[in-house]
């Protein structure tokens, strides 16, 4: 005996359900589309939300465990000071301080030649990472050139170029910023901070190892320096990542919602199928009783054939929806497995649950109806 | 008391909207094992409404019923269910089998819900000896009326049932397909002891039976 036959004699509700369904394979197969509508709805439109959010989240990087102190130019005050400095170093929690002093100005190497922003700092290894060399602890001589500014200059470390007159070793190459940053090294070069004139600094900013970490240490900032003027400005970047996470939370609710409505719609359809397909049945449903098939057996028949209806198309569904996020995360991120995230498979596996939930609710009603009539009615056309 | 099932003081009384129609008057039957009994009558005597309170498909208005000497007159749905996959086989004019199933899965029906692993080995057996052994995963569209009306006797045995219940089981075919029927419930209730109570208009039936009852008006005459 075949695994089906065995299944079918364990779970005999199963074997007339198939059958019943095959008698009308164009409705069966109709009512089963619905149930693929719906769940492919619901669950690409929910991986177009992970889509988005993930495309979003790369071009904002990790800006959300950074917070960056600036002067208040409101009162007056220009440049934050060495005290500033040691005085948010003392505050911060589980973070690294990096002072910036900014700067612009005229970058060459033989022919070629550029204007940039020149930051001095001196620790950016806080911040950057090497595309090509090594980036120090503590920059004390040298220079990191960082990818837009070396492309243009044709450099890589180990090269000499001038900065404003000065001449300097490349250290190293930087990464490229993908995302969203305060001191986007991109277009500019970073050198040892007392090469770059003044005394003060135009920025300091605080990289966190947590969004929480950079949380605490905004309001133990906020606290000390603005403690009696408004001293400086403390600008998170959390809070943007915050609302953006809300935006499209709120967004793939709304997405699934919409895509709850064609299940429903399919529902209604189901709900048809079977209340047909159990009137055309009455007899037939009066024989078993009367050869001895209870009630529930006959409600469990019904709800089988219902089910099944369900699993075909959320079974269905989700190949569908599984192809459609493989083709929209090539097109939109250029990353096919992009697909293949955790959230996704819960955004399937709830619609592939709400599709069977819909078809067995729709199949109540038309189960109940059936179970309930008295045989000798069902018996005498 | 050696009755298989018994009627006594039996009423059924339908409510057609103001007109009260009697189905059944004071009925009192009974059937032993073995017993071939032929219920006649004209058309609307009460005759299918007898044969359903019999086969507790249907509950009496008044009076008792009693199977194999226990009242099951006031047992619940899913009581008189079990009785009926216990002591009752039906067979129906217009046979009523079930058209997705094959012929062997016809008369594994009643076998179905419910754990029976000689089922299988039991519906083959009765197939062979209604001569339907070749046919046994034909579909009813591909069978005639007689092969047909004999599936549906052997899924009415295949409980091993000690009453056989059948309302005008010849009524749909010929003659001769008609004999070979009735030659089979004779077989039945002679091998098995079986009760069979056959509803008709076929007069050759009587020639099977050990009593014939007529009922004219929902009396018994
Ligand atoms: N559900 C019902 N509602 C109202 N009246 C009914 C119902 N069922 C049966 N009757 C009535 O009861 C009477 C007996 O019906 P029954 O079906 O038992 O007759 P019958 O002897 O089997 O007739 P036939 O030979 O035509 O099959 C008829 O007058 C019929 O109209
Ligand atoms: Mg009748």
């Amino acid at each position: 005996m075949s695994r089906l036959d065995d299944l079918y004699r364990r779970v005999p509700a199963l074997l007339m359900a198939r059958r019943n369904l095959s008698r009308n394979k164009i409705r069966s197969g109709l009512a089963v589309l619905g149930i693929i509508i719906g769940v492919l709805a619901i669950a690409s439109l929910g991986m177009f939300g992970t889509t988005l959010r993930t495309g979003a989240s790369q071009q904002l990087g990790e800006i959300g465990n950074e917070i960056t102190i600036s002067p208040n130019f409101q009162e007056g005050i220009e440049e934050l000071s060495e005290r500033d400095v040691a005085e948010i170093r003392r505050v911060v929690v589980d973070s690294e301080v990096v002072a910036v002093r900014t700067d612009t100005g005229l970058v060459t190497r033989g022919q070629r030649q550029t204007v940039v922003t020149i930051y001095g700092m001196e620790n950016p290894g806080a911040l950057y990472e090497a595309q090509d060399g090594r980036v120090p602890d503590r920059l004390r001589q040298g220079v990191l050139v960082g990818s837009g500014t070396a492309e243009i200059l044709d450099a890589e470390p180990g090269n000499t170029i001038s900065i404003d007159g000065r001449t300097y070793r490349i250290s190293a190459v930087l990464a490229e910023e993908q995302g969203i940053s305060l001191v986007n090294p991109n277009n500019a070069v970073v050198v040892p901070v007392e090469d770059v004139n003044g005394t003060g600094y135009n920025q300091v900013i605080v990289s966190s190892e947590s969004g929480q970490a950079a949380n605490e240490s905004a309001i133990a900032i906020r606290e000390s320096l603005n403690e009696r003027e408004e001293r400086v400005n403390v600008f998170e970047l959390q809070a943007i990542t915050q609302g953006i996470n809300q935006f499209f939370g709120i967004l793939n609710t709304f997405l699934i919602g919409i895509g709850s409505i064609s299940l429903v719609v399919a529902g209604v359809s189901i709900l048809n199928v079977m209340l047909m397909s159990t009137i055309e049945r009455r007899q037939e449903i009066g024989v078993l009783r009367a050869v001895g098939v209870q009630r529930g057996d006959v409600i469990r028949m019904i709800l089988a054939e219902a089910g099944l209806l369900g699993v075909a198309g959320g079974v269905i569904g989700a190949i569908l929806a599984l192809g459609a996020g493989i083709a929209l995360n090539s097109f939109v991120l250029d990353d096919p497995l992009a697909t293949f995230q955790v959230v996704n498979f819960l955004y399937i596996l709830l619609a592939v649950g709400f599709g069977i939930g819909t078809s067995v609710l729709s199949g109540l009603y038309p189960a109940w109806k059936a179970a309930n009539e008295r045989p000798v009615e069902a018996l005498r056309k | 008391m050696s009755h298989i099932i018994e009627l006594q003081h039996v009423w059924k009384r339908y409510d057609t909207g103001g007109e009260i129609v009697e189905a059944l008057r004071d009925v009192d039957f009974h059937a032993d094992p073995g017993e071939f009994v032929t219920v006649m009558g004209p058309s609307g005597s009460g005759k299918s409404t007898m044969l359903n309170v019999l086969g507790l498909l249907d509950t009496p208005t008044e009076g008792t019923v009693l199977l194999d000497g226990q009242d099951v007159t006031d047992l619940s749905d899913a009581e008189m269910t079990t009785q009926r996959k216990q002591f009752i086989g039906f067979i129906f004019q217009s046979f009523h089998l079930i058209p997705t199933l094959s012929a062997l899965e016809n008369v594994e029906v009643p076998t179905l819900f419910g754990d029976d692993p000689t089922a299988r080995e039991r519906a083959t057996t009765l197939l062979e000896r209604v001569g339907l052994g070749d046919r046994l995963h034909y579909r009813p569209d591909q069978l005639s009326g007689g092969q047909k009306q004999r599936v549906a006797v052997a899924r009415a045995l295949v409980n091993e049932p000690r009453i056989l219940l059948a309302d005008e089981p010849t009524g749909n075919l010929d003659r001769k397909t008609g004999r070979s029927v009735l030659d089979l419930f004779d077989e039945i209730r002679r091998e098995d002891d079986v009760a069979v109570i056959a509803v008709t208009h076929d007069p050759q039936i009587t020639e099977y039976a050990d009593r014939t009852i007529e009922l004219v008006d929902g009396r018994i005459q």
